[in-house]
């Protein structure tokens, strides 16, 4: 194979044959390795080493997933007064470093926002994408720990106030093309955060399509305010 | 109604990508009303095979394939039980980490409350002509045994001690570790920013409790109150606090010498918890309850620095249960133990996934 190869320019996300045909994988017997590899962030995973920066962003050599959102399940609240209403419970939850696309699971976020949990876990249950599944584990354990260790009452009192895609760090791979080209292959990972609030979900989560009642006010608020030019001043 | 899907919310869907069973939702963000897209079959997958599949397995071959790193599977084995994480270091060829590390202790309380005190049935509750109250207060006049003994052995170390004294003030000790705790509680406080860094605030309340407290009580008191807020008040003191209760112990060396004092307290105080969202969890601040407690102090005697601290309570099992908390339960699923020591699982069999499925406790409490 080394032999038939053809030298050639370095293509846009293409790498040159010559530099590759000295790499050896695991599943690839007619290539062997050597000094003048490929340059590191086209390497497979299984040749990279983590740098000592790397080693401190990723504790037991599992990157850091999101950091910020568990600290806001430790804040804590003033005894309410009388008149007060109720503060709803609010739990936040994550799971980190899933191997899913966090532009592809951002639909499945996307999808449950704003429903109760109920109605979630239903959806999910029957959605047709495979990251629908990790989400729907995701939210039973968010709902496990919203009764055990969070005061709610009520398991269904839940509704998904936020349900954000983060991406994680990406492993990037190799393969072959005709014309003795090569791509890289990225391995997607993705952080799934989530809020689960008390209380029945609300009737709109964005804001609702102004109705024509709406559009009328707004038409004569601006049609109240008009001035005439140089004219006397009321 | 067919719209042209460009102008849709999700317009960069391309159309061959759509697949079944998608319905937008009711409440679309610029037109606000029901679209639905043209079914597929589930399993259709437009645009993601070759159109030649004579030579598929040529092309799978061009994929270099690594091994991707299984982040879950690495968090799971972090949690490891202590069987599991020998079996896996073995198989893994790593010897076990050394078993000790050498570093000066300095044990300042003992691990429990030694010869408990055993308080007299229905202290506090019967009245005081009952045959019962008379015998026991009968008992407790007279101090005699192990407890005469402690109180010499205490004024060996502590010659102006004094039982009576002592009652009195232990009972305002009890008043302000209390007072501390709800202190405590209080340095938690952000109001849901969670950007605030409480940590000096609340080291300096507690070293201020630990002064009061002996390190065994210290997570018996603060470990579960950790996120709620406490509000407590002592209102009166309906009886004298009274000792009834002494003894000394050793550990390790017959010289190391821990003294333990149980103080009775027949009060009248204010309680109520509130959650970590400022909601009332159990106990009201209004009504105040009668309350009778036997706590436990503890010196360390032949430590120049030893103080008398809270340690424990005695909480005997007569003791009518405290009010129930203001939230309901749903009954857990045990697993049942057989003889052969094989779990198996309660008959209710019940689908996490499902809401409602889960039985609530029966009415009576």
């Amino acid at each position: 194979m080394a032999a038939a190869v053809k030298l050639c320019k370095p293509i846009f996300r293409c790498i040159g044959s010559r530099q590759v045909s000295h790499l050896n994988t695991s599943h690839s017997k007619q290539l062997l390795l050597s000094d003048s590899a490929l340059p590191s962030h086209l390497l497979p995973a299984a040749l990279v080493h983590t740098s000592s920066v790397v080693a401190a962003r990723s504790p037991g050599g599992i990157p850091e997933g999101p950091v910020k959102w568990p600290r806001f399940n430790k804040v804590v609240w003033k005894p309410q007064e009388e008149n007060e209403p109720r503060r709803p419970a609010e739990i936040f939850y994550h799971r980190s470093n899933i191997k899913y696309s966090p532009q592809k699971l951002w639909y499945i976020a996307s999808w449950i926002r704003g429903l109760s949990i109920d109605e979630a876990i239903k959806q999910l249950t029957f959605h047709p994408k495979v990251g629908s599944r990790v989400v729907k584990e995701v939210l039973l354990e968010a709902q496990d720990l919203a009764v055990k260790e969070h005061g709610v009452e009520f398991k269904s009192n839940l509704w998904i106030a936020e349900s954000i895609v983060g991406k994680g760090s990406y492993v990037k791979g190799l393969r072959r093309h005709a014309r003795a080209r090569y791509a890289q292959i990225t391995y997607k990972y993705c952080h799934y955060k989530v809020k689960l609030q008390e209380g029945p979900p609300p009737e709109h989560y964005y804001t609702p399509p102004p109705t024509h009642w709406d559009m009328m006010e707004d038409y004569l608020k601006d049609y109240r305010h008009r001035t005439v030019q140089f004219g006397l001043k009321s | 109604m067919a719209l042209p899907l460009r102008s849709l919310r999700f317009s960069h869907i391309s159309w061959n990508k759509c697949l079944g069973t998608h319905v937008l939702r009711k409440e679309h963000a610029s037109f606000g009303m029901v679209i639905q897209m043209q079914h597929y079959r589930q399993d259709f997958k437009a645009g993601q095979k070759h159109y030649n599949p004579k030579y598929r397995r040529l092309r799978a071959k061009k994929v270099i394939k690594i091994d991707l790193p299984d982040y879950q599977q690495m968090k799971a084995d972090t949690n490891l039980s202590m069987e599991e994480m020998r079996a896996k270091m073995k198989k893994e060829g790593v010897s076990p980490p050394t078993p000790y590390q050498e570093r000066p202790l300095l044990i300042t309380c003992t691990g429990g409350v030694f010869e408990p005190y055993v308080p007299p049935e229905g202290d506090g509750r019967k009245s005081l002509l009952s045959t019962a109250r008379l015998k026991d207060q009968y008992k407790t006049l007279e101090m005699k045994g192990k407890s005469a003994l402690a109180i010499r052995k205490i004024k060996q170390y502590d010659e102006d001690f004094k039982v009576k004294d002592f009652a009195l003030r232990a009972q305002e000790l009890f008043i302000t570790v209390n007072e501390t705790l709800q202190n405590w509680t209080e340095a938690h406080w952000s109001n849901g920013n969670s950007k605030l860094d409480l940590s000096a605030k609340i080291k300096k309340v507690e070293d201020d409790l630990h002064d009061l407290v002996t390190e065994r009580a210290f997570p018996d008191m603060t470990y579960d109150m950790k996120g709620k807020t406490i509000r407590w008040k002592w209102l009166e003191s309906l009886e004298p606090p009274k000792v009834t209760h002494l003894r000394e112990t050793d550990m390790i060396s017959k010289e190391n010498i821990y003294g333990q004092i149980t103080v009775r307290m027949h009060s009248k105080q204010l309680l109520a918890v509130y959650d970590r969202f400022g909601r009332l969890m159990y106990g009201s601040e209004t009504l105040p309850k009668d309350v009778v407690e036997y706590v436990v102090f503890e010196k360390h005697l032949s430590n120049q620095y030893g103080v008398w601290r809270l340690h424990g309570k005695i909480i005997p099992e007569w003791m009518p249960a405290r009010g129930a908390i203001l939230r309901t339960f749903v009954r857990p699923l045990l697993e049942e133990v057989t003889e052969a020591g094989e779990k198996s699982v309660d008959t209710e069999v019940v689908d996490a996934s499902k809401p409602g499925d889960q039985k609530p406790l029966p009415a009576a409490a």
